[in-house]
């Protein structure tokens, strides 16, 4: 494309040359065309190799804003390390070790996966109980139970199994929502409660007509 | 003294307007300030910037300035080395698409500044 315009150099002339002098004649935003303006425009009409000119001078501002733009990010880098802000400097190397660790001990076959049966060693060199065993206090019925132990312990406490429904029975809220369908009124709890017991005699009949007992239950 | 005095005001001549490279010189000296003074470069250098951190190109010299600084060690390293490694690596991996359309952007601003 260069050569093309460098054997046409009057055809790029003229153009400007009428440029120049509209922009002489005409009405121009400042009163007085600055020098530079002028010798610029002097120097493109003057000279054919302008066309070269104008390629070079666009690729030497990319170059400058290129230039710019590098510095600024090399500077932030430079900052961002220097202040020690930068965390992950030394944290991938360590946890790069730290994985490659764990693999080779996965890769060991020395190691004793299936020797040990119930107690399974786990890449960071654990072992787990099959029993969680953190004791704790039920939110329900306030009793100890261990945590391995407290989805059995929540549906015999709230309500899943049939001594728990039992339980239920026996306050007057429960009776209503459960057991007495159709009937609206507290007063035929104890009615409910002591036909249940007759229907369901098995353990130890309760014998707890009129009582409503919401807290304290007895485990058989 | 007197000696190195003269020496000091001892400047090389100021180069001539006929010679073409500082015709050449003068010139892009001339666009850079009718650059600045419109605004144009700061408004080309946001656009240059937001692309390249788009297609990032701004990730790739971040990590080619850490793998470097890691390199050498932490405190060993000044702004104009860092600057030395970047910069050819930067130029050369500039997305075209990018390149061509700031230099089209320029070519323009040229004309029309020229007219």
């Amino acid at each position: 494309m260069q050569a093309q315009l460098i054997c046409f150099p009057r055809v790029y002339i003229s153009p400007v040359s009428v440029a120049l002098s509209t922009l002489m004649s005409g009405p121009n935003g400042d009163d007085m065309p600055s020098d530079s303006q002028n010798m610029f425009f002097v120097m493109l009409v003057v000279f054919p190799m302008s066309i070269v000119v104008c390629v070079q001078l666009a690729l030497h501002v990319f170059g400058d804003l290129l230039d710019s733009i590098i510095v600024d990010v090399a500077s932030e880098c430079h900052r961002i390390v220097r202040l020690g802000l930068e965390r992950n400097l030394d944290e991938e190397e360590e946890e790069l070790r730290l994985s490659a660790q764990a693999r080779a001990r996965i890769a060991d076959p020395s190691n004793n996966v299936e020797a040990n049966g119930k107690y399974v060693v786990d890449i960071f060199g654990q072992t787990h109980p099959p029993v969680a065993n953190e004791i704790f206090d039920c939110m329900n019925c306030g009793r100890s139970i261990m945590a391995g132990r407290f989805a059995p312990h929540l549906e015999k406490c709230m309500g899943k199994g049939r001594k728990a429904r039992l339980k239920a029975t026996r306050s007057s809220t429960a009776a209503q929502n459960r057991y007495s369908r159709g009937s609206p009124v507290s007063t035929y709890s104890p009615y409910s409660s002591t036909a249940s017991i007759n229907r369901l005699s098995n353990g130890n009949p309760r014998v707890a007509t009129g009582e409503c007992s919401n807290g304290t239950v007895e485990e058989p | 003294m007197l000696k190195n005095r003269r020496q000091s005001v001892n400047r090389p001549p100021t180069p001539d307007l006929t010679d073409d490279q500082a015709k050449v010189l003068t010139l892009q000296e001339v666009i850079n300030i009718k650059l600045i003074e419109s605004g144009e470069k700061e408004q080309l250098m946001e656009l240059v910037r937001e692309k390249l951190t788009e297609c990032g190109w701004k990730d790739e010299m971040e990590n080619i300035c850490r793998a470097y600084i890691k390199k050498q060690g932490r405190n060993n390293v000044t702004l104009d080395e860092l600057v030395r490694v970047i910069t050819p690596k930067g130029r050369a991996s500039i997305p075209d698409p990018i390149k061509a359309e700031l230099l089209q952007r320029i070519r323009t601003f040229l004309v029309s500044a020229a007219l």
